[in-house]
């Protein structure tokens, strides 16, 4: 057999892997034939049956599905969430009269910069959500007590998400604090009154 | 040789192969053009330029279709037209079908770039396409094949090759793929429905995809590499053997993978537990070609340093080994959990196409273009400052987005002892990986240099070059003279190409039956709802039009029974949510939030806000914006006809529904636009797109948490 390619070159094959040559040939293309490697054919056969054994326990044998791994989990997050919740949402007034001052506005309004902002508007203008400076109120009634009910859990039917998932208890107040600091300001150009009237 | 033997003169048609290698080098300019700018689009909106055609959600497909099907493709075509003739010593069977072949392509790839740009898409990913260009596709795919197995039929070499072998896999399984795929019923010339809806929707759609990447990416280059590489290192293949097993096991076990896109999905789960294991069995038979590649280099490694065409095949195949490893193990469901939706994937499959595709694509051509010229190489160092910038940008490419993608996972998923998340914001994790993202940029930019430079050095090769007149070979006709009488059953089969193709039919239907039938046959598979309604008629309208802006390719609709998720999105997917669904939109990246449960979350007015200018209502958002919703007017003379043709598919509108569908439609626009009255805005936007969108957004993932009707 002829070991040269078409431009005449000759193939170039090892000393030691001439035996392995086989009597192949595709446009000057030639074939050895050496064994498969042990570390492949060991992978390869590893593979399949740790596919095999992974197939029959979860699928065959009752190995725990994708949804019971997670009901697992979620069941305990759950129960510290509940805590968290029993801990903190109910409203204590001592909380909000220590940021109830000039201090504890400018800061909450950093709050409300940062987050109420895109729905509410500057100064509390109302856009998406409800003019907050003027004295007209939809879920929350105009006392603190309100106001804080209403951030820390929100309101879905109004597509207001509840901030206790975002804030901490102490920036809540913070922006109770500012938002109390708006109510009856009447900024010009603010959103036409949604809710209730509460006069104070 | 016998003296009995005929000799027959022939010669081959290389003017065709010339053809599809200058497609291929415009077609990749253009494709990793595109790349480039969705990459900075994804950096800065700004690059969206405002208009509707230039952004992301338009170009992403456009992107992904010229990458693998014009770059890729017609790599592929001359490749196999100039082995092909060559292993089997004929000539190809049909000049004049090689040429419709040839200008049929390229007329699917115009078609392409004339229609998803205007958001005409059927909302699958990388099948994209409507109904008309996929008949095309599958016509020209057909003569694609006539022409290559009637140059099997005449050939005069009795064995085929391992790359043929290659070829008819691609070949066959490409036609089932695309055809299975893309069975959908149409509404207009520019508009159809999927044939399957929801899961087994997604199913299809990511048997295809993945398959996709195998039996168009993989395949075809695998056989092109055992042709190339032997030729020009002038090396005898490492193994024969290995040849045998790595290719069977490779078209057996491929096609079972596709599931791995869909874990934690609703897909029944002994379906995505298949797609795991078949992912993992699948390491070793794709090793088994980077083996036999780099094994073939043995002793003239040398030579790789030197020969432009062998360094860029080389290092090909070293990108192919990494990313076939790295695949594996991002269908292990631990892994999947943490890298799924994130940058990890772009990285991981850019790592294939320019790692892998690109690169040997290069080596072919610098091993062709004097080939075909007769000439040498323009120039080496050229080539070599090309090797080293696309291998650089490369890199950068692959490293940004690994730590993307694991840092915004970690991320999603950070909770504090309250069980609250650390980063509840999506926004914030979008902000965070901003800078990866102009890394990104950075690293595609230096890939299309690179590739630039080399169409400068091919077309100063060519040019320097000269098309001869055809060379006329001479070869003993196909006689039983050639006939091994000791020959193996493998070597058996080498000598009967059609009983070969049969057999790879077969060999891929196997996973693909097991795996799909049962999804389209029975009735539990899905279990059904009563509370799950169709979409009113609004919504379906609004529902094209998330499908015509390609918000599914930045936004996933399922939600993962994980806690990080349900906590972030609400409650857990479910298989039956999605019956109504045609296509799916289950999405397989979150550049933004998953939206299964936007419905009610946020007022109209806040998507009113956002759909106009999403860096206004989020600050940092990298979302463009969609001005046009605002001006375009909803399209209501289509709704008769696509509620028809939903009914047809099976989705329960009754006749007196799709009567009074535009009436109904107009209504709940009214509805809608009466609320965002309150805020001040105008009442003439009834009419407008973006009513049709918000009416979409409201309903998703909304009919679950209502109580079970009766």
């Amino acid at each position: 057999m002829n070991h040269t390619n078409n431009e005449g070159e000759k193939l170039h094959v090892e000393e030691n892997e001439k035996h392995l040559l086989l009597d192949h040939a595709y446009d000057g293309i030639h074939e050895l034939n050496n064994p498969l490697p042990s570390w492949w054919s060991f992978l390869f056969y590893t593979g399949i049956i740790f596919s095999i054994a992974y197939f029959i326990f979860y699928q065959i044998m009752g190995g725990p599905t994708l949804r019971e791994e997670f009901n697992k989990d979620y069941s305990k997050i759950l129960v510290v969430q509940e805590e968290f919740k029993k801990a903190n949402s109910a409203y204590k007034d001592e909380r909000y009269v220590a940021v109830a001052n000039p201090e504890g506005i400018e800061k909450g309004e950093e709050v409300y910069e940062n987050n109420c902002l895109p729905c509410h508007q500057e100064k509390g203008m109302g856009d998406i959500g409800p003019n907050l400076t003027d004295k007209h109120w939809i879920v929350a009634k105009s006392t603190p007590e309100t106001i804080y009910n209403v951030i820390f859990n929100g309101s879905e039917a109004n597509g207001m998400p509840p901030w206790s998932e975002v804030l901490t208890t102490e920036e809540i107040y913070l922006a109770v604090a500012y938002v109390s600091s708006l109510k009856n300001t009447f900024q010009k150009g603010g959103k036409l009154p949604q809710g209730e009237v509460i006069e104070e | 040789m016998s003296s009995v033997q005929k000799t027959e003169t022939f010669s081959y048609d290389d003017q065709i192969v010339r053809w599809f290698v200058i497609a291929t080098v415009i077609w990749g300019a253009v494709a990793m053009l595109l790349g480039v700018t969705i990459a900075f689009q994804l950096a800065n909106p700004a690059f969206n330029f405002g208009l509707p055609w230039t952004t992301f959600g338009r170009l992403r497909p456009l992107h992904t279709n010229a990458a693998i099907f014009a770059f890729c493709g017609n790599a592929i075509f001359a490749g196999i037209y100039y082995s092909h003739q060559r292993l089997l010593k004929a000539r190809l069977y049909n000049d004049f079908l090689s040429r419709i072949h040839f200008w049929g392509w390229q007329l699917i790839i115009v078609s392409a770039a004339l229609t998803l740009p205007f958001g005409i898409t059927t909302g699958k990913e990388y099948a994209e396409l409507e109904w008309p260009i996929d008949i095309l596709i599958t016509l020209i795919w057909v003569v694609f094949a006539v022409n290559f197995f009637g140059t099997l039929i005449r050939r005069r070499e009795r064995h085929i090759y391992v790359a043929i072998w290659f070829y008819i896999a691609t070949i066959i399984t490409v036609a089932v793929l695309h055809i299975v795929n893309s069975m959908e019923l149409p509404v207009s010339f520019f508009k159809s429905y999927s044939m399957y809806a929801g899961v087994q929707d997604a199913l299809v759609q990511w048997w295809y995809g993945h398959n996709a990447v195998a039996f168009f990416l993989t395949t075809p280059f695998l056989g092109l590499m055992y042709y190339f590489i032997p030729k020009a290192a002038n090396r005898p293949v490492y193994s024969y053997r290995l040849s045998i097993i790595h290719f069977w096991s490779l078209v057996f076990i491929y096609i079972w993978a596709g599931p791995h896109h869909l874990l934690y999905t609703t897909l029944p789960e002994w379906a995505q537990t298949l797609g795991m294991v078949f992912s993992i069995s699948l390491w070793m038979p794709s090793w088994g070609g980077m083996i036999n590649g780099l094994m073939t280099l043995r002793g003239v490694w040398h030579k790789v340093r030197t020969d432009p065409g062998l360094k860029f095949m080389a290092t090909s195949l070293t990108f192919y080994g990494m990313s076939t490893f790295e695949g594996p193990l991002l269908s292990i469901k631990s892994v999947n959990a943490i890298a799924h939706f994130t940058d990890w994937i772009p990285g991981h499959v850019h790592s294939g196409t320019i790692g892998w595709n690109y690169m040997l694509i290069a080596g072919i051509l610098f091993y062709l273009v004097p080939k075909l010229w007769n000439t040498e190489l323009y120039s080496k160092k050229l080539a070599s400052f090309q090797f080293w910038l696309a291998t650089i940008g490369l890199v950068l490419y692959i490293v940004s987005m690994w730590i993307a993608g694991v840092t915004q996972s970690l991320m999603w998923s950070a909770m504090d002892s309250a069980g609250r998340l650390t980063y509840p914001n999506f926004i914030e994790t979008v902000i965070k990986i901003v800078p990866m993202y102009w890394v990104r940029a950075t690293g595609g930019t230096l890939v299309l240099i690179s590739f630039i430079i080399m169409i400068y050095n091919l077309y100063k090769t060519a040019k320097q070059g000269s098309v001869n007149k055809e060379q006329i070979f001479e070869a003993p006709a196909l006689d039983e003279t050639s006939i091994e009488t000791n020959a193996t059953a493998h070597r058996k089969l080498e000598g009967w190409p059609m009983i070969f193709a049969v057999l790879s039919l077969i060999a891929i239907l196997v996973g693909s039956a097991i795996e799909i039938v049962p999804s389209l046959l029975s009735d539990r598979y899905v279990v059904k709802m009563s509370k799950i309604k169709p979409y009113s008629p609004l919504e379906l309208l609004g529902r094209d039009l998330y499908i015509r802006e390609g918000c599914y390719l930045c936004h996933s609709q399922t939600v993962r029974p994980m806690a990080h998720e349900v906590i972030r999105y609400g409650k857990a997917s479910e298989a039956a949510e999605f019956v109504y669904d045609r296509p799916f939109q289950w999405g397989s990246k979150r550049t933004g939030p998953d939206l299964a449960r936007i419905g009610g979350k946020y007022p109209d007015m806040w998507h009113y806000r956002h759909f106009y200018n999403p860096k206004e209502v989020t600050a940092g958002s990298i979302m463009p914006r969609y001005t046009w919703l605002f001006d375009n007017k909803i399209d209501y003379n289509s709704l008769q006809g696509k509620m028809q043709v939903m009914q047809t598919l099976g989705v329960p509108y009754s006749d007196a529904e799709i009567l009074a569908g535009v009436t109904n439609a107009q209504a709940q626009a009214q509805a809608i636009t009466t609320v965002l009255a309150e805020a001040g805005v105008p009442m003439k936007i009834v009419d407008k797109e973006v009513v049709a969108l918000i009416a979409y957004m409201q309903r998703l993932g909304t009919d679950i948490l209502k109580e079970e009707a009766q």
